[in-house]
């Protein structure tokens, strides 16, 4: 479970994340909701700790972030993965190699036993025959998938996904939602997916936080987001015709 | 001076200060112990072939023509008959020796070898890979830039005798093939007060270059932003500071070890 606690965060004194109060439940999929510039890949890049918050903390279980030691943040880190938006495959490295890679840093497994690990890992996200491959010669899709694969690599405890659906057809789409959705159940994890995709939202998102210009203004579940009173979440959730027409009914 | 003038220099002078400051905590960062030994030496052997060995080609070619050009230059201009034509030999080897095989290629492989590190660092942050490596628990700057250094330091002596040797080989085929000067004065002149501190001296000179090159391109490439804009000006900013860094410390290094 990860606890985010008061969370205040700005840039050049202009405020981003005002006073964010929120918790995310292990072995779900959590889902941070809003418009471009809300705030939202700001809050992900706290809870992962490439940003400093100004106040407020985030809590890994009992651990708060800011107390945490080098040592304690390089442990921490070591049980989160991460699926960024691009992706972030190592250009230098294939396939296979960019999933073995955390295990070569982080484990005294033989060779063998770290190919059969990625093999499987790679399998696990319905990637074949594309071990010597080097990220420039997969699809976008590919990409994430394999990215997904090098995230679960080491059999995290927390799964991050920013905007996993961005600039994927939406078929593609649905079968990463469902992939990320299928591995926090199996492996129950904590998952946290930043995203502005509606389909996403209502496909997988267990827990739901909307932020709208840096206040945390919405939360609930994908049966209750539809029927919301909140005004801001309902002009985001009316950019989608489908939610549109089932919020006038 | 105009108020506006003065905060402009108050604003470079702070930004100045401030970059080496960075720089120095970058170093900090890139020589912390690696986290395995194995994958350091992968790596070096890797960085070794790309920098290194890669670069073997144009030191070479550009020594050879380099060696040939300083046989005429000086030999045109010996033309008095009570000086020895042996000198012409001798001072092709001493301008090779002293400046030439280090300092001139050394700002050819601040072009190369500073594009090639900045560039590849560079597209590397703009494209998350290092936030996906530091989000992992490692440390970006050892695993990436420490190999590149180290092997660029290291192993850069070897690209400067190559280059001497072959400078002299130039020289002694355009002797040889022109009869600008009798090959056996050539020869001779080569041989003539042979000092070996200064082919110590044009190593150090040339490991320190080289130094400056991979670790200020790195720390360009390393904190690019701005897209692939970002990273071509973080590449050309590499390449001048580096250049301009080279002369200047050419000129103390010089001071210090010669005088």
């Amino acid at each position: 479970m990860i606890q985010v606690e008061h969370l205040y965060k700005g840039f050049d004194g202009v405020p981003v994340l005002k006073d964010i109060n929120v918790t995310y439940e292990t072995g779900k999929c959590n889902m941070i909701i809003g418009k471009s510039g809300s705030g939202k890949t700001v809050l992900l890049k706290c809870l992962i700790g490439l940003l400093e918050p100004e106040s407020g903390d985030i809590f890994y279980g009992d651990q708060g972030l800011s107390g945490m030691n080098y040592a304690q943040k390089k442990a921490l880190r070591q049980k989160i993965g991460i699926l960024f938006q691009g992706s972030a495959l190592f250009d230098f490295a294939t396939v296979l190699e960019n999933v073995m890679f955390p295990m070569d840093f982080f484990t005294d497994w033989s060779r063998a036993q770290k190919i059969e690990r990625a093999r499987f890992c790679l399998d696990r996200v319905n990637v074949v025959n594309s071990d010597d491959k080097y990220p420039n010669e997969l699809s976008g899709g590919m990409q994430k998938r394999v990215g997904i694969a090098r995230a679960i690599a080491l059999n995290p405890q927390f799964l991050f996904c920013d905007e996993p659906n961005s600039g994927l057809d939406p078929y593609t789409s649905i079968l990463i939602d469902q992939l990320i959705s299928g591995l926090t159940r199996e492996f129950n994890i904590t998952t946290i997916v930043n995203t502005h995709d509606i389909n996403s939202i209502l496909e997988i998102g267990d827990r739901i936080a909307f932020i709208h210009e840096g206040n945390m203004l919405w939360q609930g579940d994908k049966n209750s987001i539809l029927d919301t009173g909140c005004e801001e979440l309902r002009d985001f959730l009316s950019a989608n015709t489908l939610a549109r027409n089932v919020m006038r009914r | 001076m105009h108020p506006c003038k003065l905060e402009k220099s108050v604003e470079m002078i702070r930004n100045f200060f401030e970059s080496i400051g960075k720089y120095l905590l970058f170093l900090r960062q890139v020589f912390k112990k690696p986290e395995k030994a194995g994958i350091f030496w992968r790596q070096f052997v890797k960085e070794s072939d790309k920098l290194i060995l890669s670069s073997i080609l144009i030191v070479g070619v550009i020594s050879i023509f380099i060696g040939g050009v300083l046989v005429i230059q000086t030999a045109s201009n010996l033309e008095n008959p009570f000086i020895d034509k042996m000198y012409v030999g001798y001072m092709v080897r001493e301008s090779l020796v002293l400046e030439f095989c280090s300092t001139m290629v050394a700002l050819i492989l601040a072009g190369k070898m500073g594009s090639n590190i900045s560039s590849e660092i560079g597209s590397m942050r703009i494209t998350e890979q290092i936030d996906a490596m530091d989000m992992m628990g490692v440390n970006s700057a050892c695993f990436l830039v420490l190999p590149k250094i180290v092997a660029a330091t290291l192993l850069s002596p070897l690209l400067m005798m190559l280059s001497f040797v072959l400078g002299l080989v130039g020289g002694y085929s355009v002797v040889e093939l022109t009869g600008i000067i009798p090959t056996a004065k050539f020869v001779e002149g080569i041989k003539f007060c042979y000092t070996g501190f200064y082919v110590f001296y044009s190593c150090f000179k040339m490991s320190l270059f080289c130094f400056l090159i991979s670790s200020i391109s790195a720390y360009n490439g390393y904190y690019a932003k701005g897209g692939s804009l970002g990273v071509g000006k973080s590449s050309t900013r590499a390449i001048i500071i580096t250049s301009i860094l080279i002369l200047m410390s050419d000129l103390i290094v010089t001071q210090l070890m010669l005088y």
